[in-house]
């Protein structure tokens, strides 16, 4: 009997174990993750799990009996120590071999750490995981102040959702914005103004330096000379792609495992998704690693099918949410330096699609409280045709006679 | 007691439309199908965005907020991230009125 052996029951290994048995492979699939509970969703963690307003078993990706009445093998709480990529063969804790006939590496990613003095004290927190969340929320409940560190995407959930829980809240931030890097310094006013406006402090073009305090965090410290005392502290510095798996074999690593658009990587049989996965993307061209939710998603159902032979070209327009207060921000498309911000609705009322137009084309587009026009935007990203900027400003236009038919 | 109650002129909702209305302080969304008509729970089981506001793509509703996709006709769950069914509610139009069962 053939073995698919997944490393990774997170998001996109989940859905590719789903994927094999929707599609009919009635081999052994086993599906191992170095987290000891079942595959559970993250975009909860930094929004209404760690506001209390959630139990961990609504997180589940799936019920338990799904897998069992699918007949997926799942080992948990296990992290593969070897994989000999030509033979086969993943050693797992104990000396144990497992000899797969396929194999998808779906490790995800784990957070950036920065040798910032004191980054190791108690109080200082990071989260990519249920067991990162359930320390915070213990932390929210004794109250006080919060420090958060790195505006990016989680930084900000983070900073949100420690606000609505009573927090008072003092974010850092090196760049001019949150979010500046995504979304430029016009949109990221916009985001700034949202956490503002919800009492959240904000320190920007500055640096957090130290972690300071006796024992646990107390205090930090940053690049232009500023104490703040604190409670506790949340650092959002950006992942890096768990490789270590393959490191020392012949799968090729280039920030990321590198796979084509098939999640194929160098070596036959074995194939990678979601956050790892450095893949060709064929609507622009070029390799991308995304960490987004959809990926994870849609990559580990098309790494399935790929592994059938049933692969079509991945070529999904990139997507995400981020919900901060009470804004349900989208992002779409594929971050590259634009010339062009185009403006639909009111950035005032934080109600607007901004799109990131290069050469006249839209490479990306961003939404506050308008999902349903951000996604009337996918298919002209896919489509890569030249728009009017006036069409596209226009809220009279709908958005769905701006792309070809066929897209 | 469950009766039929009118929500909407039929004339008022074009195919490919949907609009929210309140039944009982219930909110509930109704869908012009392509001349068909559907009613169903506008709360999405996911995390509370109003699905009237989102996108009908034929017979299902994409949740304008994490795009969830549900089969109006039986409220099943097309795509995560929602993972519970919505509910469904009888329909029928009389002359120019279309009442959903509640």
């Amino acid at each position: 009997m053939p073995t698919i052996a997944i490393v990774g029951a997170s998001l996109a290994g989940s859905s590719a174990a789903a994927t094999l048995r929707e599609e009919g492979f009635d081999g052994r699939v086993v599906l191992i993750g170095a987290e000891p509970q079942p595959p559970y969703d993250r975009p909860p963690l930094s929004k209404n799990y760690l506001r209390g307003g959630m139990p961990f078993e609504k997180t589940l990706l799936r019920p338990l009996e799904f897998y069992r009445e699918r007949n997926i093998e799942m080992r948990l709480g296990t992290t593969v120590t070897r994989v000999e990529p030509e033979k086969r063969i993943l050693e797992l804790p104990g000396g144990e071999r497992l000899e797969f006939d396929q194999l998808l590496i779906a490790t995800g990613g784990r957070n950036r750490r920065f040798p910032i003095p004191g980054l190791d004290l108690p109080g200082v927190h990071d989260l990519r995981t249920v067991a990162d969340a359930d320390r915070i929320r213990e932390a929210i409940a004794a109250g006080g102040r919060a420090v958060v560190v790195g505006m990016g995407f989680i930084g900000a959930e983070v900073a949100a959702s420690m606000r609505q829980s009573g927090l008072e809240v003092v974010a850092v931030e090196p760049f001019k914005t949150p979010l500046y890097r995504a979304l430029g310094e016009e949109i990221g006013r916009v985001v700034e103004g949202l956490h503002r406006d919800h009492g959240v402090e904000l320190i920007l073009e500055d640096a957090v330096t130290a972690f300071e305090g006796a024992g646990k965090v107390e205090r930090i410290v940053t690049r232009n000379g500023r104490r703040i005392e604190c409670n506790l502290a949340v650092f959002g510095l950006g992942i890096e792609p768990a490789t270590e798996l393959v490191a020392g074999t012949t799968v090729r690593v280039d920030n990321g495992i590198v796979v084509d658009d098939q999640c194929r990587t160098n070596v036959p049989g074995i194939f990678a998704a979601g956050d790892v996965a450095n893949h060709y993307h064929p609507v622009c061209g070029r390799q991308m690693r995304v960490e987004h939710w959809q990926n994870g998603v849609k990559q580990g159902a098309a790494a399935a099918r790929s592994m059938l032979g049933r692969s079509q070209s991945y070529d999904e327009v990139h997507w995400f949410w981020s919900d901060q207060f009470d804004a349900n921000i989208q992002y779409a498309g594929f971050h590259a330096d634009w010339d062009t911000i185009v403006v639909r609705g009111s950035l005032a009322e934080r109600k607007f699609l901004a799109f990131y137009l290069a050469d006249g084309r839209v490479e990306s587009v961003v939404a506050i409280n308008q999902g349903r026009d951000l996604r009337r935007t996918l298919p002209i990203i896919k489509a890569r045709v030249r728009v009017d900027p006036a069409r596209l400003a226009d809220p009279t236009v709908d958005l769905r006679t701006l792309a070809p038919a066929s897209a | 007691m469950a009766r039929f109650v009118t929500v909407a002129k039929a004339d008022s909702i074009q195919p490919g439309q949907m609009i929210k209305v309140e039944i009982d302080n219930f909110p509930v969304a109704v869908a012009n199908a392509g001349g068909t008509f559907h009613a169903f729970d506008d709360t999405c089981s996911h995390e509370d965005c109003s699905l009237a506001e989102g996108e009908l793509v034929k017979t299902a509703v994409v949740c304008p907020c994490h795009f969830a996709e549900f089969d109006i006709r039986n409220g099943a769950v097309l795509a995560p991230p929602a993972t519970v069914p919505i509910k469904v509610y009888p329909v029928r139009v009389q002359g120019n009125d279309v009442q959903v069962e509640f």
